[in-house]
């Protein structure tokens, strides 16, 4: 289904931190929101998130660190079941099988806490309970920052195989255009709460028009080398 | 010329690092790339003289590696200083362990190749933004002209444009300070970037030490060729054509 | 695990040495002389110093400290807490007897304290800072700081002298365990209440809510299996002071409302020097705290197994 809202908009204490905004996503599109840090991506994520719930759309959303998406107090399995009740689904092990090896976790311990799991598995574990009710969006806030880059490249790489021939649209948020870049076909750039520039990959990367897409264009990589 | 000879760290029966021996040399930059776990902050405690050896020794010029007074760069910036005094307060710190009076030209030809300005140090640390924090760290470890500086992961708390603008101002000031600059990172873009050599340290080991350049272009260890690979698949390295 | 337990248990073990230690030496060195008090307290007269050193050698009072205490203790790792100097009766009986009294004493204090933290915390954090809550915690700490003793006058005053519902003093009817209930009640009441609020505004404020609450789940699913668990663990944490709040007030309460049970026991005891029964009260009373701490050593374990794990 496809994604369209407008006018949502964030205040907090008399501050406006995200000014009237207009997000469309297509099925199955792959869209970077990039800007600063204090730029407003994540309070974009979190408001598109609970507005599309209230659209009756089916989100998903994925935070930074898997402590900030698993109780340390209860097990995996929990977790997993509290999940599926909250879609109203019935417990389906073959589902469950699916996305576990899809994501490489079926190895884990359900009966064991989140703490029990590698942190890599564990944001494995939150992508995939993201994943039961074949969300029309998927959002996720900073995926590889709070994971070594090796784990992070392979939780990517994983989710992209899954979600390659399915409707399921992707969100990614951060700041780190590099990383936008390499892995969605759209970027939008945030700038104080604000969707300044909104173009395809290419598109983005060979003419940013504004001052806050160009910084990130010129900082993008590290280093560009020769094939 | 740091020397790390032959360094074992074991505690409570777990061997933390092994077998761990390289050279710095005045001037020059040495990246520790590795996963988390893999020893990366031992390393650096037994290079300030925190953790102690089980075995080899850690020398600067011949000498043990405290005499030098080696400064540290964290990662979290703003949790680096006292939160109840002035920037100003922290950032001298060095000096008055030292007994030494503040060099203000010294003090403010650093604020300015920091991109400081010198009212900023009057504020407390929650008063200031990450990026000007870490600048400020950075200022701390450099006011007494240490021979040896060392940086735990002095990036990732910041986002991609501060990380880049923040690296050229380190590698600007090692050209004019001339210290040697270990850097212990997970991004493996900013090693390849700006140090000349890069060390993968894995399980308390040493897999491979090589310049920068022969790493990106042919890891010698299974290990290296995915840390590699991981960073051109995050976008850290990119190829163009 | 069974390392951990054995250590714990090895824990106890020590604690329970030192209590028995440290409370006979007190009673040995206290001032006074006790073969003297034991023989008023028998033939409640003055009687010759004869019999008063009679006394002494019945009572094992003419050895040396570690002679008597090993007199005492040794027996007393059979299970036998000897007989008092007094009446010449076995303690244990008597013991049973107060205990009957005060065991009931404690339980309803205890219920009565949790049956009103409970939903008062609960009610006090709906809303941070509002005049329920604000007043929740003016109470509860009010609660906190009245002693044990002037409570339980302002009770007697109220119920039984101005309005006459209730009996004050002694245990004759079931009706009788009211007051003083109440008055240890509302003691642990005051304290439960304020760490279960903090308690549960905590937790509400746990990192991971947000998200969970974006799966989809149920506020009120959240505050049972998310909320609820890391709200309780202050609560485990303090059960073993609330315990000795409990006996501590089960003593003082006793006494004020002229209640038989351990606190009448142990004070006539101490009054009369008899001590093979406050011995045995302390050492009862060591072994329920041991035992209470060990459970909730092995409770919280339970519930967070980050404590005590390697890997947290």
């Amino acid at each position: 289904m496809t994604i369209s809202i407008s006018g949502l908009s964030v205040s907090r204490s008399g501050r406006t931190l995200l000014h009237p905004t207009t997000v469309n996503i297509e099925p199955g599109e792959r869209v970077g929101l990039v800007g600063a840090s204090g730029s407003g991506k994540s309070t974009l994520g979190h408001a598109l998130v609970d507005a599309l719930r209230r659209q009756g759309h089916s989100v998903a959303h994925v935070p930074q660190s898997p402590d900030e998406a698993l109780d340390p107090l209860r097990s995996m399995g929990f977790h997993w079941a509290e999940a599926e009740s909250a879609l109203d689904l019935a417990p389906d092990v073959a589902r469950q099988k699916a996305l576990f090896e899809a994501l490489r976790i079926d190895g884990g311990d359900l009966r064991k806490r989140p703490w029990g799991w590698s942190r890599g598995m564990q944001q494995r574990f939150v992508i995939a309970m993201g994943l039961i009710g074949t969300p029309d969006l998927l959002v996720m806030d900073e995926p590889t920052s709070a994971l070594d880059p090796v784990v992070a490249a392979r939780s990517m790489d994983l989710l992209d195989r899954y979600l390659a021939d399915r409707q399921t649209a992707l969100l990614l948020i951060t700041h780190d255009l590099g990383l936008a870049a390499r892995r969605m076909s759209r970027l939008m750039v945030m700038h104080e709460g604000r969707i300044v520039e909104d173009a395809p990959t290419a598109a983005l990367l060979a003419a940013p028009g504004t001052a806050a897409a160009k910084a990130l264009c010129l900082h993008r990589n590290w280093l560009a080398l020769p094939c | 010329m740091l020397s790390v000879e032959n360094i074992a760290v074991r505690y409570r029966g777990v061997t933390v690092l092994q077998d761990i021996s390289l050279t710095l040399a005045a001037g020059r930059t040495l990246a520790v790339v590795g996963e988390s776990g893999a020893g990366k902050s031992t390393l650096i405690g037994t290079i300030l003289g925190l953790v102690r050896c089980s075995a080899g020794q850690v020398t600067w010029n011949k000498a043990p590696v405290r005499r030098c007074r080696p400064a540290l760069v964290m990662q979290e910036p703003r949790s680096a200083f006292n939160p109840r005094v002035s920037l100003r307060r922290s950032v001298t710190e060095p000096l008055i362990a030292e007994r030494r009076p503040v060099d203000e030209n010294q003090m403010a030809a650093l604020c300015r190749s920091l991109d400081i300005p010198t009212d900023l140090l009057e504020r407390r640390p929650s008063a200031v933004s990450i990026g000007q924090a870490q600048r400020i760290g950075i200022l701390r470890a450099l006011i007494a002209a240490p021979p040896l500086v060392l940086f735990d992961e002095p990036l990732s708390a910041l986002d991609a444009v501060t990380q880049k603008h923040t690296a050229r101002m380190i590698a600007d000031l090692q050209a004019k300070e001339g210290f040697a600059a270990l850097i212990v990172t997970h991004d493996l873009g900013y090693a390849a970037a700006y140090a000349d050599h890069i060390a993968v340290l894995r399980a308390g080991r040493i897999e491979e030490l090589t310049t920068a350049q022969a790493f990106i272009d042919a890891p010698q260890t299974a290990y290296g060729r995915e840390l590699r690979d991981a960073a051109f698949a995050l976008g850290a390295l990119e190829r163009v054509a | 695990m069974i390392q951990l337990f054995l250590g714990l248990v090895l824990r106890a073990v020590v604690v329970l040495t030192g209590t028995a230690l440290a409370t006979f030496s007190l009673l040995w060195h206290a001032p006074g002389d006790p073969a003297l008090a034991i023989a008023l307290a028998r033939f409640n007269a003055v009687v010759s110093t004869e019999v008063v050193d009679q006394i002494r050698v019945e009572a094992g009072l003419d050895a040396g400290f570690w002679t008597a205490f090993k007199a005492w203790i040794l027996p007393l790792l059979g299970g036998d807490f000897g007989s008092s100097s007094v009446t010449g009766r076995a303690v244990w009986p008597d013991l049973v007897t107060a205990m009957s009294y005060t065991a009931p004493l404690a339980l309803s204090g205890l219920l009565i304290g949790v049956a009103v933290s409970v939903p008062l915390a609960i009610l006090a954090a709906r809303r941070p800072g509002g005049w329920l809550d604000r007043s929740a915690v003016a109470v509860a700490s009010l609660g906190a700081a009245i002693p044990t003793y002037w409570l339980g006058l302002l009770l007697i005053l109220l119920f039984a002298v101005q309005l006459g519902w209730l009996p004050a003093m002694g245990a004759r009817t079931p009706v009788h365990i009211i007051l003083p209930a109440l008055t240890l009640g509302l003691g642990v009441a005051a304290s439960l209440t304020r760490i279960l609020r903090s308690g549960i505004l905590e937790a509400r404020g746990q990192p991971f809510l947000p998200a969970i609450r974006r799966r989809g789940v149920a506020s009120r699913a959240i505050e049972r299996a998310h909320v609820a668990p890391h709200a309780a663990i202050p609560v485990v944490t303090v059960f073993g002071l609330e315990l000795a709040f409990l006996l501590e007030g089960a003593v003082i309460i006793e006494v004020i409302f002229a209640r038989p049970g351990l606190g009448t026991f142990l004070v006539t005891a101490i009054e009369t020097r008899d001590f093979p029964k406050v011995q045995a009260v302390v050492i009862l009373a060591a072994l329920l705290f041991v035992t209470v701490n060990l459970v909730i050593d092995l409770i919280y374990r339970a519930l967070d197994p980050r404590i005590g794990s390697r890997d947290a």
